[in-house]
């Protein structure tokens, strides 16, 4: 069951380590690739040092919002990301709190991109956010409607 | 029957005693109350407390058997939890693929860049 409380992603893309490391946490970048086709980043804050937060808001083609925030963990650059996610629900509370962890390793043809995102943190920190889940989902949700 | 929220499913199995009943019970599919108590420090009447929970957000269902109490999971709860990873894989796949595409673009004019007769 562990496998269905994390998502794993790997990708190559046809860059070097540095330039795809540097699309993650340069807002100028980030704008550019970050949320579902079509989706523009209105506002975002981007404060790129461990322990800073940051925070993006989605705007779909239909014209809703959809924010999203978290903090730094790790910023080894070009080799490893770590960051929490949040988003925010309708009544401006924080949902459940993941953790996304970001690896670049040079590959033959680029860059090698692995991306796990843990939906249990920590039991502790889970239950504290249980509660959290719910709006979370219908966040998602919402996007792909 | 309506299954209970998403949150109840995620915050039932955010123990972790109760993540390892959910676990086990996958493993091995159908088992009692007794033999699921017996793996945890814990009392007999803890255990049915966990299960009451668990049954409360839709992930088990209880049946009596004779004088045997036996716990199973729910499919359906976990239908739930798979369509929230879901959703989470498409976000994540069509934003990785939009950085795949613009680092490709990024690289694609430098190298229009680098041929001056080109331009």
């Amino acid at each position: 069951m562990s496998d269905d409380r994390t998502l794993r992603l790997r990708r190559v893309i046809k860059a070097p380590v540095a330039e795809v490391f540097d699309a993650w946490i340069d807002p100028n970048l980030l704008v550019q690739w970050w949320g579902p086709e079509n989706f523009t980043i209105p506002s975002h804050e981007i404060d790129a040092r461990e322990g800073g937060a940051w925070t993006t808001t989605m705007l779909s083609p239909e014209g809703t919002r959809h924010t999203v925030s978290g903090v730094y963990k790790v910023i080894d650059r070009p080799n490893k990301l770590v960051f929490t996610w949040q988003w925010t629900q309708d009544d401006g509370s924080e949902g459940h709190e993941t953790e996304v962890t970001v690896t670049f390793a040079p590959a033959a043809e680029g860059t090698r991109l692995d991306f796990v995102q843990a939906v249990f943190e920590n039991s502790e920190q889970a239950k504290n956010h249980a509660f959290g889940w719910e709006s979370s989902f219908v966040c998602l949700d919402r996007l792909f409607a | 029957m309506q299954h209970p929220p998403l949150s109840d499913v995620f915050g039932a199995l955010a123990d972790p005693t109760r993540l390892a009943i959910v676990e086990r019970l996958l493993s091995e599919g159908e088992c009692t109350v007794g033999d699921l108590a017996e793996p945890f420090a814990i009392s007999k009447p803890a255990i049915s407390k966990h299960l009451g929970v668990l049954e409360k957000a839709g992930l088990i269902e209880r049946h009596v058997v004779r004088q045997w109490r036996y716990c199973r999971v729910r499919p359906d709860a976990l239908a739930a939890i798979d369509d929230w990873m879901r959703r989470y894989r498409e976000f994540w796949e069509t934003s990785l693929d939009r950085l795949a595409k613009l680092m490709e673009r990024k690289r694609d004019r430098k190298n229009e860049g680098s041929k001056p007769d080109e331009r």
